[in-house]
C-alpha cells in the first residue's frame, strides 16, 4: 500500500471540524480524484497527507511509515503556482534539488522542461509567464524531485479550458512515464472522469467520504464514453449536497471553488 | 485607394506618431526633475540683480556659488563634508545592522517579538533628540555620541520595516519552503530574506534620510567640523550664503546617497512585478 489514511481527523483551532475519521487506502501508481462541494475538507485532506498540517486524530502512512512532516517522497501542487518571484523559471524548478550536483540538476531540468513543454523559458522570471506556463513550472518543480506521491489541489481550475485540457494530457503523460501515485482534488466532474482510476466523492461537516466510484476504463480516455461514470459521480455529488445547508445551489455553483482559493 | 492601402497608411501614421514619443520620457525625466529648482534660482537671481530684492537674508545663487567656491578653494568644504559623511556612514551602518538583526529576531520568533517589541516601540516614541544629553554624558561630546544619535535615528525605520515585513511574508510562499523541507536557516535565507528585500530597501532609504537629519542635530550640539558646523558658524557670524551653501550640499548629498542606495539594490529587487518601475 502506497498511502494509507486511518481515522484521519482534523479540527482547526477555530473549532471547525474539517475532517472526521476518514479512511482511505491508495495503491502505488493509482490516480485518485477527490471531488466534493466547497468546504468539505478536500484541501485539508491534501495538506494532511503532505505533512503541511498535522492531524488531530488518526494518521497518514506512506509505505507503512507515518507522515509527521513534509516528506521527501510526497509533493503538493497548489491551486496557484506559488513560484518564488525572485527566482528564474530554471531556479524555481530546481528549488527542491539544490543539494544534487550540477550535472544531475541539468539532466533532470532538461527532462522536466521537455515534459511540461517549457524549453527556452528557463531564464524568465515568474512575472513574465502566463497563468498556464506558471502552473507548468509549478508542476515541473514538483516533478523534478521525482516524488512517489503527487498531490494536486485543484491545479487547473484557474486556467482556461484549452490550457486545462492540455495540462491534463501532460499529467497523464507524466503518470505514464514516471508512474507516481496521484491524488488530485478537483471540482470538475469531467476532469475526475477523464483522469482517475477512482473517484472519491466527499461530504462536508465534518469532511468524510460519501462514495468511491471505480473507473474501470483504460487511460487516456479521449475516445471513450464517460457519460455513465459522470452520471454516477453527479448523482453522488447531489446526495452530498443534499446534506448541506445550501441544497438549493445548483451542482456547478456548489462545487466550483473559483472564488474560494483556500 | 483600396481598404488595405487605407489600413497601411493608417498604420504608418500611427507608427510615425508613436516613434518620437519613445525618447521623450527618457530625456524628459531628468530635465523635469531639475526644472523647478533651476527656474526658482533664475527668478531669484534676476530679482536680486535688478535690485528688486535686497538678497541680504536670502542670498542669490551667485553669492551662494561664490561662498561654495571659497569654501572649496580653502579645502574647508572637503574637510567638513568628509566629517559629516563619515558620521552618517558609520551611524547608518550601525543603525541598519542593529535594525536588521533585531527586526529579524522579532519578526521571526514570536517569543522575541512579545518580549522585545513593546519596549522598542516605547523607545521609538521618545523624540530621538531627547537622547542627546544622555549620549553626551555616556559617550562624551566627540564622535561616539554623534554616531550613536544617528544610529538611533536609522535604527527605528529599519527595525520596523524588517520586523513588520517579516511577519507579513505570504504564508503561501512559506508553505512552498515547507513542502521542500527547508529548515529554519534555509527558510530564512531562501524564502524570508528575499521576500522582504524590497521592504528592506525602502526602510533603509527611510533610515538613510533620517541619518542625514540626525547628523545635523548631532553637529548642532557642539562640533568643530562638519556641514552642521558650517550652519551654526554661518548663523553666528551672519553669513546666510554659507548657510544656504551648506544646505545645498546637504540636498545634493541626500539625493546622491539615496540614488546610490537605489542603484546598488536595484538588481536585488528587479524581480518585482510592479505597477510602475520608476527610474530614480
Ligand atoms: N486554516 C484554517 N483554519 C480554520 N478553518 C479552516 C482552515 N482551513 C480550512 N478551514 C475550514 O475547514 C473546512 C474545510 O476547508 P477546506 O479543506 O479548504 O475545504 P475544500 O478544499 O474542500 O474547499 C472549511 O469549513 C474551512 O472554512
Ligand atoms: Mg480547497
Amino acid at each position: 500500500m502506497m498511502l494509507s489514511l486511518r481515522s484521519l481527523a482534523k479540527t482547526y483551532p477555530n473549532g471547525v471540524e474539517a475532517l472526521g475519521a476518514l479512511n482511505l487506502d491508495i495503491l502505488a501508481g493509482e490516480i485518485v480524484a477527490v471531488i466534493g462541494g466547497s468546504g468539505c475538507g478536500k484541501s485539508t485532506l491534501l495538506r494532511l497527507i503532505s505533512g503541511l498540517e498535522s492531524a488531530t486524530r488518526g494518521q497518514v502512512k506512506i509505505h507503512g511509515e507515518q507522515v509527521m512532516a513534509p516528506h521527501p517522497l510526497i509533493n503538493l501542487i497548489f491551486q496557484e503556482p506559488r513560484l518564488l518571484p525572485w527566482l528564474t523559471v530554471e531556479q524555481n524548478i530546481c528549488f527542491g534539488i539544490r543539494h544534487l550536483d550540477r550535472l544531475e540538476q541539468g539532466r533532470r531540468l532538461r527532462a522536466v522542461l521537455q515534459q511540461v513543454q517549457l524549453q527556452s523559458y528557463e531564464k524568465r522570471l515568474p512575472k513574465e509567464l502566463s497563468g498556464g506556463q506558471a502552473q507548468r513550472v509549478a508542476i515541473a518543480r514538483a516533478l523534478i524531485t521525482q516524488p512517489e506521491v503527487l498531490l494536486l489541489d485543484e491545479p487547473f481550475s484557474a486556467l482556461d479550458a484549452m490550457t486545462r485540457a492540455s495540462l491534463q494530457d501532460h499529467l497523464l503523460e507524466i503518470w505514464r512515464d514516471a508512474g507516481p501515485t496521484i491524488v488530485i482534488v478537483t471540482h470538475d466532474i469531467e476532469e475526475a472522469a477523464a483522469l482517475a482510476h477512482r473517484v472519491v466523492v466527499m461530504q462536508p461537516s465534518p469532511g468524510r467520504i460519501l462514495e468511491e466510484i471505480d473507473m474501470d476504463l483504460p487511460l487516456p480516455r479521449h475516445e471513450l464514453d464517460l457519460e455513465p461514470y459522470k452520471k454516477r459521480i453527479r448523482a453522488a455529488l447531489r446526495r452530498s449536497l443534499a446534506s448541506t445547508d445550501q441544497p438549493e445551489l445548483n451542482l456547478n455553483e456548489a462545487i466550483s471553488n473559483r472564488r474560494v482559493f483556500s | 485607394m483600396t481598404t488595405t492601402d487605407l489600413l497601411a497608411a493608417k498604420e504608418r501614421e500611427l507608427r510615425s506618431s508613436r516613434a518620437p514619443r519613445s525618447w521623450r520620457p527618457a530625456v524628459g525625466a531628468p530635465l523635469a526633475a531639475v526644472l523647478l529648482p533651476v527656474l526658482g534660482f533664475l527668478v531669484w537671481q534676476i530679482l536680486v540683480s535688478s535690485g528688486l530684492a535686497s538678497g541680504r537674508l536670502v542670498p542669490p545663487p551667485s553669492r551662494i556659488l561664490y561662498a561654495l567656491w571659497q569654501l572649496q578653494k580653502t579645502g574647508e568644504l572637503y574637510h567638513h563634508l568628509l566629517a559629516t559623511v563619515g558620521r552618517v556612514l558609520f551611524g547608518f551602518l550601525a543603525g541598519a545592522v542593529a535594525g536588521i538583526l533585531l527586526g529579524g529576531v522579532t519578526g521571526y520568533f514570536r517569543l522575541a517579538r512579545r518580549l522585545l517589541d513593546p519596549t522598542l516601540q516605547a523607545l521609538r516614541a521618545i523624540p530621538s533628540i531627547a537622547w542627546v544629553p544622555l549620549f553626551i554624558l555616556w559617550f562624551g561630546i566627540f564622535e561616539t555620541s554623534k554616531v550613536a544619535l544617528i544610529a538611533v535615528g536609522v535604527f527605528f525605520p529599519v527595525y520596523l520595516g524588517v520586523s513588520a515585513s517579516l511577519s507579513s511574508v505570504d504564508r503561501k510562499i512559506v508553505e512552498v519552503g515547507r513542502i521542500f523541507r527547508l529548515s529554519g536557516f534555509d527558510l530564512v535565507r531562501r524564502i524570508l530574506f528575499p521576500a522582504i528585500l524590497p521592504a528592506l530597501v525602502v526602510s533603509l532609504r527611510t533610515g538613510l534620510g533620517l541619518g542625514w537629519m540626525f547628523v545635523v542635530a548631532a553637529e548642532f550640539m557642539g562640533a568643530s567640523e562638519g556641514l552642521g558646523y558650517l550652519l551654526v558658524d554661518g548663523q553666528q557670524l551672519g553669513k546666510p550664503d554659507q548657510i544656504v551653501a551648506a544646505i545645498l550640499v546637504f540636498a545634493i548629498l541626500g539625493k546622491f546617497s539615496d540614488g546610490l542606495l537605489v542603484l546598488l539594490t536595484a538588481p536585488l529587487t528587479a524581480w518585482q512585478d510592479n505597477f510602475r518601475r520608476e527610474q530614480e
